[in-house]
């Protein structure tokens, strides 16, 4: 835990860089989402604190989820590089990063999920750990497939990774969604274009590293993810 | 300055071994209680045609009995309840219901008690925010709601230590949901 606070300080976000609320094509956000306008409010304490701990209170599940030997996953082999900052470009170590994703044949082990395509034995899906010092923390999976949406017309999810992110202050927490480079369904996924900003939603896609042969059985591609927040400057007497 | 990532819906498959168990339950900590009334809290989570939600993942941060809040950015902090951490995790069952079992929160400088609460769910694309009071009272964040709202905010109290907050997504009685 941090012993001397440096106050953290929320500043609106550039709307364009957040998705709409509000969906064409995604028929639960016309239903869920408020109507009336949201209640602007001037940050207190309250939301500029937070849990820091959250990592103490859940069974973490390291961040090597693809199986060894005769029990590796099927599919193509990646390795992960996230890096976690704060608007300041400041690391965010010692943070709890929750992340879930698809098998390689599109399909969730969880009880949502229809039988379109085959659960595998060996991967369940979801790695949970902690960044360490320089925000960084490593995740060696599978690359997820992509999978049809029961809308049925024609929308499939591009092969993604969610997150699920603290930061330091309860306003820095973070659900989102990582894509992978040159994917073809990148351009027509609802979710993903649902952010307006073209920076912002390239910045969802993970960048590829070219194979140095080490690892020698792993692709590998990185992935930088930005907590809001920013530290307060010193103010000098 | 950089571009805080673009947030996403959590999706319908959020694992459920991430909800763990006793995640929901804020009095134990490490195995040890923490100091103060300890309370539960119900509620029910629908959307706009009144369906209730299933699977929908609520959390709450929350200061201990003191109103003290387990962060260095509380002045302090260094006498907040060792045992509370202050944040729960809960996901709504087949009828839309959560409850948390936690501790009646102290007034925190300048606020009155209260409890922050935040939503995600398949078809939110953003978090949703909100607030939950034992009463109404000197609050700014309070104050920002719209006069004519802020009963909405309140958990209403069942029984002994037992209060009763539902959340409505969209629609008539809307929960205040903040922008920030
Ligand atoms: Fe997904």
């Amino acid at each position: 835990m941090l012993s001397i606070p440096m106050p953290t300080i929320i500043q609106p976000r550039d709307e364009r860089t957040q998705p709409a609320r509000i969906v064409a094509g995604y028929p639960q956000t016309p239903l869920r989402n408020p109507r009336q306008p949201l209640v602007k409010r001037s940050p207190t304490l309250s939301e500029l604190s937070g849990p820091l701990e959250a990592a103490r209170r859940v069974k973490l599940l390291g961040g090597d989820i693809a199986g060894h030997g005769d029990k590796q996953a099927i599919g193509q082999l990646i390795h992960l590089k996230v890096r976690v900052l704060d608007e300041d470009g400041a690391p965010v170590g010692g943070t709890l990063v929750e992340m879930w994703q698809a098998n390689a044949a599109g399909r969730y082990l969880h009880p949502n999920d229809d039988d379109h395509a085959p659960p595998d034995p060996n991967f369940y899906g979801a790695a949970r750990l902690v960044t360490d010092e320089s925000g960084r923390c490593e995740l060696r999976t599978v690359k997820p497939g992509a999978y049809p949406v029961p809308t049925r017309d024609g929308w499939w999810r591009p092969p993604h990774v969610h997150f699920s992110l603290f930061g330091k202050v309860w306003l820095s927490r973070l659900v989102t969604q990582m894509y992978f480079p040159g994917e073809p369904l990148n351009g027509q996924d609802r979710i993903l274009n649902a952010v307006p900003d073209t920076a912002a939603r390239e910045s969802l896609v993970a960048r590829y590293l070219p194979p140095t042969g080490d690892p020698h059985d792993a692709l590998v591609f990185e992935h930088q993810i930005v907590l809001r927040g920013r530290a307060a400057t010193p103010v000098q007497p | 300055m950089m571009i805080p990532t673009g947030e996403a819906t959590i999706g319908p498959f959020f694992p459920p071994r991430y909800v763990d168990q006793g995640a929901n339950d804020l009095t134990m900590f490490d195995g040890r209680k923490a100091k103060g009334e300890a309370i539960w809290i119900r509620g029910r989570v629908v959307q706009e045609d009144g369906a209730a939600l299933e699977n929908l993942i609520v959390e709450i941060w929350q200061p201990d009995a003191d109103g003290i809040f387990r962060h260095p950015a509380d002045p302090r902090h260094a006498r907040a309840d060792p045992d509370f951490l202050g944040w729960g995790r809960a996901a709504t069952d087949d009828k839309g219901g959560y409850v948390f079992r936690t501790i009646m929160p102290g007034a925190p400088e300048g606020r009155a008690p209260h409890i922050n609460f935040m939503l995600m769910f398949s078809g939110l694309m953003r978090i949703l925010k909100t607030t939950l009071y034992f009463e109404h009272g000197m609050d700014v964040v309070l104050l920002a709601v719209p006069a004519s709202r802020r009963e909405l905010l309140m958990a209403k109290k069942q029984g002994p230590g037992s209060y009763r907050f539902d959340i409505r997504l969209r629609g008539e009685n809307e929960t205040p949901f903040f922008g920030d």
